[in-house]
C-alpha cells in the first residue's frame, strides 16, 4: 500500500521511486518493442498503419480537391432529403488541367468536362448493371448551364456528331464561360465509344489516379476515404471494446444467472452471420432520425459512464478513509454527490446538446469557442473531481492552488492515474473536440457521416458479443487468482476489484483483438457501403467508390483499383500490427 | 455423458437461441421504418374498397392494415408471428405478393451451392498450404504463405471478386489475361449471373431459374433436366451436358473469390494446429521408429491436427454465407444475399426477417452437426 504522508515528507525518496517506476515501464516497453521488432511483417504493418494515419490526418494538405461539392458551401446539400441532393459538379482542377493538355482529336474543346449520365444501356437491373457496350453519343437529352449564373444557354451552340462520336462546342464564347467554374452539363444517350478517356485523359498530372464519372479526383477521394475509414474503424472498435468489456466483466465476475442470461443473448448474436446481422440493423436504424441517435449516444453514454465512475471513485477512494478527513467537507461532498453529477450532466447538455441538436434555439451553436469552453469547463471539473483525494479536501484554503493540486497528486505512483477513468475522461475529451466541428458551421461530422453513423451503430451492436465472450473468459481466469481473493478479503467493492485488479491483468488479448477488429470493422463498413447500405452517395468512402465504379470498371478500372488497394493496405496493416502485438503480449510466444 | 445425451442436450440448448433469434428478427421488423400496408397498395392507397357498417369509407390502405392486422397490440402480433413461423407461413413480399418461404426456397440453394463449392476450394487449399507452411516453419515458403494468408484475410472480398472479373472475365483486348474458352464471350470465365445470358428470364427481383420443379440447386437441376424441358427453355444449348458445363463455369469465379478469401484463415489455423501437434511425443516416437517424414506428417500428425480445423467448419459456413452476400452482389447472382439486400433497400421487412431467420438456422444446424461430429471424434468433449 502506498503511504501518502511519507511520500510527501520525503520528496527525494518519492522522486527516486518515480524514476524507478518510470524506468521499469520504459524497460517493459523496450522489451516489448524488441520482441515486436523481430518480425519483419509486424514492422511492415506498423509502417502501413502509420502511413495511412498520416494520410488521414494530413488529408487536407495531400488531397488536390475536397471530395464534397464545394469547400465553401455552407448549405447542407448532403442531407437525407433526396430533393435536396444534387449531382456533384465537375472537378475544377482536373478538368481545367485536362483542357489545357488534351491532345485527343476526338475530344475538342471542353468535352472533357461532359458528364456521362447513365440513361440507358444498362443491362439487367440498375444495381447489377454493366456497360458492356462501347458508347457513342447519339442524342443530347438535356443541357444545363451550371455557371456562370445568369448566362443564358443557347442549346444550338452545342451539337453532336454521331459519326465520329464527339460533342462539339460551336461557340468560343460558351467555351470561355464554361471553362473555369464547372460549365455545362450534358445528359445524352450514347453508344459505341470508349468512355475511359473521359475519366482518365492522357497526360493528367494533377489527378494521378484519374477521375470518376462525376469528374471527381479519385486520388483526393481515396485520401479523404482514409479519414472516413479510420474514423469508423477506431470509433467502432473502441465502443465495442468498451461495451463488451463492461458486459463481459459483469458476466464473468458475477456468474450465475446473470452470466447465463448474458451468454444466451450473445449466442443469439452469434447465431446470425455478422454481415446479415449488420444489414438488418442498418435497415432498422433507418427509422432513427439522423441527428437524434448520435446525440443520444454521443452525449448520454459518456455522461452515464462518468457518473458511474465518479460514484465508484468517490465511494472507494474518499469514503473508505475516515482518519483526518474533515467530516464537514466529506459529508458535504458525499451528500451532494448525486447533485454534483447532475450538475455536470446539466453543464454537459447545456454545452453540447444545443450545439449539436438545437442550433436555432440557442443562437450560439455556430460559435466553436463556446462549444469548446463549455466542454473544457466540464472536463476540468470532472478531472478535478476524479483526481481529488482526501489530501485535497484536508488542506486549508490559504494554501496555494497549485500547491494543493501538486500535493494531492500521488507523486510516488503517478501510474495509478492511468486508469480506466482517466482514459474515459480523455476519450470524452477527444469526442467533444471532434464534435465541436468548425467555426461558423454546424457539426459537419454528423451531417456528412449521417448514413455512416447508422453503419457504425450497426457494427457496434453486432460486435460487442465477441468482446464480451473474450473478456468473460479472461475474467473467469483471473478471478481465481490469489490477489483478487486478497482484495476481496480486505473489503474492496466489486467495481474496484474489477477495474483495478482484474481488468489490468486481462487486457493483453483485448489489445490484440482491438487491433484486429479495427481492420475487420473497416472491411465490414466498406462492404455495407458497397451494398448501398452504408455511406451516402458521393461520400469519399472506399467501399462506396468501388460500388460506384461498377458501372464501367472494365473500361475504367482505375476507379476501382485504388480504393480497393487502399482498403487492402489499411486492413492488412492493422492485421499485421495485431499479429505483431500478439507475439509481444502473449506469454506463450515469448522466447 | 453418452453420445445421445450429448446430442439431446445440444438440441435443447438450441431452443432458447432460436427463440432469441425469432424475438430479434421480430424486433428488427418492428423498428424498420415504412408502412407495409402502404407498400402493398402503392399509389392506389387512396382507393375506396368498401364501407364499414356505419357507412364510413374504407381505403385500400386501411383494408391492408386490417388484413395484415398491423393495428393489433405488439404482443398479439408477436404471438401470431411465432405461430405463423411454426406453421410455415413466413409472410409474403409486399411488392409482388410472393410468399417469403417461396422466395427463400429458390434463393437459398443458390447461396448454399456457392458456399459449398467455395469451401471445397478453401479447405484443400488452406489445409495443404498450412501443412507445407508448418513443415517448413520459418523458411521462405512459410513467410510468403503466411503473408498471403493475412493478405487474403485483409482483402475486401467484393474488390477481389471484381479483380477476378477484370482479369478472368474480360477479353485480352480490354485488359483481361485469358482468351475465351467454354463458349464465353469476354475472358475465359463468364462474368455475370448463374447461366448464359440467353436463359435469363426478365428479372423481377427474385428471379428463379427453375421455378416449378427441381431441387433449386442449379448444378443438380441442370444435370437432370430432361430434353423436353430443355427444348421449352429459351436456351441455345441442345444437351443437358452443355447446360451443366455452362452452369459450372458460371460458378468458377464467384466460388474462387469466396474460397481463396477464406482459405487464408484456414491456412493459419492449420499451421498453428499442426505446429502444436508436431511437438507431441507420439510424433517424436513416429520419427524415432524411422518412418519417413511424409508418413510422420501426413498419417500421424495431420490426423490429429485436423480435429480443430473441423470445428471451425461451422463458423466457415457462417462466414461463407456472409461473404456470399457481397460476392452475389458482384456477380449478379440471385441468392439469399441479393434477396436480403433488395429486401432492405425496398424495406420489405418480412423478407429481411425470413432471410435472417433462415441463415441463423443454417448456421446453428451446421454448428450442431460439427459439434456432434467433434464429440464422436473426441469423446473428451462430451464430458464437459
Amino acid at each position: 500500500m502506498r503511504d501518502w504522508g511519507e511520500g510527501r515528507k520525503d520528496r527525494g525518496e518519492s522522486r527516486k521511486r518515480l524514476l524507478e517506476s518510470l524506468s521499469m515501464s520504459i524497460n517493459n516497453l523496450g522489451r516489448g518493442w524488441k520482441i515486436y521488432r523481430r518480425s519483419l511483417l509486424a514492422m511492415l504493418g506498423l509502417l502501413m498503419v502509420l502511413s495511412v494515419s498520416m494520410v488521414a490526418i494530413f488529408a487536407d494538405e495531400i488531397a488536390v480537391q475536397h471530395p464534397y461539392r464545394n469547400l465553401t458551401d455552407t448549405e447542407d446539400k448532403w442531407s437525407n432529403n433526396p430533393d435536396q441532393q444534387e449531382s456533384p459538379p465537375f472537378s475544377e482542377e482536373c478538368s481545367l488541367r485536362a483542357q489545357k493538355i488534351t491532345t485527343n482529336p476526338r475530344s475538342p474543346l471542353f468535352s472533357e468536362t461532359v458528364v456521362a449520365e447513365s440513361v440507358n444501356k444498362v443491362s439487367g437491373s440498375i444495381a447489377y448493371g454493366y456497360f458492356t457496350d462501347v458508347l457513342s453519343v447519339t442524342e443530347i437529352i438535356k443541357i444545363e448551364s451550371v455557371s456562370p449564373p445568369g448566362y443564358d444557354q443557347d442549346i444550338s451552340l452545342i451539337t453532336v456528331d454521331p459519326n465520329n462520336s464527339s460533342i462539339f462546342v460551336l461557340s468560343p464564347e460558351l467555351y470561355e464561360n464554361s471553362s473555369y467554374s464547372a460549365g455545362v452539363w450534358i445528359t445524352y444517350l450514347y453508344e459505341n465509344e470508349d468512355m475511359s478517356h473521359w475519366w482518365m485523359p492522357e497526360g493528367y498530372d494533377t489527378c494521378i489516379f484519374g477521375t470518376n464519372k462525376e469528374g471527381h479526383d479519385v486520388f483526393s477521394k481515396v485520401v479523404y476515404g482514409a479519414r472516413v475509414s479510420l474514423t469508423i474503424g477506431i470509433t467502432v472498435a473502441t465502443l465495442t471494446v468498451t461495451i463488451g468489456t463492461i458486459v463481459g466483466s459483469i458476466s464473468g465476475y458475477y456468474g450465475g444467472r446473470v452470466d447465463e442470461v448474458i451468454m444466451r443473448i450473445c449466442d443469439v448474436f452469434f447465431a446470425i452471420p455478422g454481415l446479415i446481422l449488420a444489414m438488418a440493423f442498418v435497415a432498422a436504424m433507418r427509422s432513427v432520425s439522423s441527428l437524434t441517435l448520435p446525440v443520444w449516444l454521443g452525449v448520454l453514454l459518456p455522461v452515464l459512464m462518468l457518473a458511474y465512475f465518479l460514484n465508484a471513485h468517490l465511494s472507494t477512494t474518499v469514503l473508505s478513509r475516515d482518519d483526518k478527513v474533515s467530516d464537514q467537507a466529506m459529508g458535504l461532498l458525499m451528500r451532494n454527490r448525486a447533485s454534483l453529477v447532475g450538475l455536470l450532466a446539466f453543464l454537459f447538455f447545456v454545452g453540447w446538446l444545443p450545439a449539436i441538436a438545437w442550433p436555432d434555439f440557442f443562437g450560439f451553436s455556430q460559435n466553436r469557442g463556446w462549444r469548446l469552453i463549455s466542454s473544457l469547463t466540464v472536463i476540468v471539473l470532472l478531472s478535478a473531481i476524479l483526481l481529488a483525494d482526501r489530501e485535497l479536501l484536508e488542506l486549508r484554503l490559504n494554501n496555494g492552488v497549485m500547491r494543493r493540486l501538486s500535493s494531492s497528486f500521488d507523486w510516488t505512483n503517478p501510474w495509478r492515474y492511468l486508469n480506466f477513468r482517466t482514459v474515459v475522461v480523455f476519450l470524452s475529451m477527444a469526442i467533444l473536440f471532434k464534435l465541436s466541428g468548425n467555426e461558423g458551421s454546424e457539426i459537419i461530422l454528423i451531417k456528412d457521416f449521417d448514413k455512416l453513423w447508422q453503419v457504425q451503430f450497426a457494427l457496434i451492436f453486432t460486435g460487442w458479443p465477441g468482446y464480451a465472450r473474450l473478456i468473460r473468459g479472461q475474467v473467469l481466469y483471473v478471478k481465481e487468482m490469489a490477489f483478487v481473493e486478497a482484495a476481496r478479503s480486505v473489503g474492496a467493492p466489486p467495481s474496484r476489484i474489477m477495474f483495478r485488479h482484474i481488468l489490468p491483468n486481462a487486457w493483453a488479448p483485448l489489445l490484440v483483438a482491438f487491433t484486429l477488429d479495427i481492420g475487420g470493422t473497416i472491411l465490414s463498413a466498406s462492404g455495407l457501403s458497397f451494398l448501398g447500405l452504408g455511406a451516402a452517395p458521393y461520400t469519399a468512402e472506399w467501399g462506396l467508390m468501388i460500388s460506384e465504379s461498377r458501372v464501367a470498371f472494365q473500361r475504367a478500372p482505375h476507379m476501382m483499383l485504388y480504393p480497393g488497394l487502399a482498403i487492402a493496405v489499411t486492413v492488412l496493416g492493422f492485421n499485421l500490427l495485431g499479429d505483431g502485438l500478439r507475439d509481444v503480449v502473449d506469454p506463450k510466444n515469448r522466447r | 455423458m453418452k453420445l445421445h445425451e450429448f446430442v439431446v442436450r445440444r438440441l435443447l440448448l438450441l431452443i432458447p437461441v432460436m427463440i432469441g433469434v425469432a424475438v430479434f428478427t421480430f424486433a428488427v421488423a418492428q423498428i424498420i421504418p415504412g408502412d407495409p400496408a402502404a407498400l402493398q397498395c402503392g399509389d392506389k392507397c387512396g382507393l375506396i374498397v368498401g364501407y364499414t357498417d356505419e357507412g364510413d369509407p374504407i381505403t385500400a390502405h386501411q383494408a391492408n392494415r386490417e388484413r395484415l392486422r398491423l393495428d393489433d397490440p405488439v404482443s398479439l402480433q408477436f404471438e401470431r408471428y411465432i405461430t405463423d413461423l411454426i406453421n410455415g407461413d413466413w409472410g409474403e413480399s409486399q411488392k409482388n405478393g410472393r410468399p417469403v418461404l417461396d422466395i427463400i426456397k429458390t434463393s437459398a440453394p443458390v447461396t448454399l451451392e456457392m458456399a459449398f463449392f467455395s469451401l471445397m476450394i478453401a479447405y484443400p487449399l488452406g489445409i495443404l498450404l498450412g501443412i507445407i507452411s508448418a513443415v517448413r516453419q520459418d523458411r521462405m515458403f512459410d513467410h510468403v504463405s503466411r503473408f498471403f494468408a493475412i493478405a487474403f484475410v485483409s482483402l475486401p472480398i467484393f474488390w477481389f471478386a471484381m479483380l477476378l472479373q477484370l482479369y478472368f472475365a474480360t477479353g485480352p483486348e480490354v485488359g483481361g489475361i485469358c482468351d475465351p474458352i467454354f463458349g464465353t464471350e469476354g475472358g475465359c470465365f463468364p462474368i455475370f449471373d448463374r447461366h448464359h445470358q440467353s436463359y435469363t428470364y426478365p428479372l423481377d427481383g427474385y428471379h428463379s431459374f427453375y421455378p416449378e420443379s427441381g431441387t433449386g440447386f442449379h448444378l443438380i437441376d441442370s444435370w437432370f433436366v430432361t430434353d423436353a424441358k430443355l427444348a421449352e427453355l429459351p436456351s441455345e444449348f441442345d444437351t443437358n451436358r452443355e447446360l451443366f458445363m455452362d452452369t459450372l463455369t458460371h460458378l468458377v469465379l464467384p466460388c474462387s473469390a469466396l474460397g481463396i478469401a477464406s482459405s487464408g484463415s484456414l491456412l493459419r489455423y492449420m499451421r498453428a494446429s499442426l505446429l502444436e501437434v508436431l511437438h507431441e511425443d507420439y510424433v517424436r516416437t513416429a520419427r524415432a521408429k524411422g518412418l519417413s517424414e511424409f508418413r510422420v506428417v501426413v498419417v500421424h500428425a495431420c490426423r490429429n491436427a485436423m480435429v480443430p480445423i473441423v470445428t471451425i467448419l461451422g463458423f466457415s459456413i457462417g462466414g461463407a454465407i456472409g461473404g456470399a452476400v457481397l460476392t452475389e452482389s458482384v456477380f449478379g447472382i440471385h441468392g439469399m444475399g441479393t434477396v436480403a439486400v433488395l429486401g432492405i433497400l425496398q424495406l420489405e421487412y418480412q423478407i429481411v426477417m425470413g432471410v435472417t431467420l433462415l441463415t441463423s438456422v443454417i448456421f446453428l444446424l451446421s454448428n450442431l452437426i460439427v459439434d456432434i461430429a467433434y464429440a464422436i471424434v473426441d469423446p473428451r468433449v462430451r464430458l464437459e
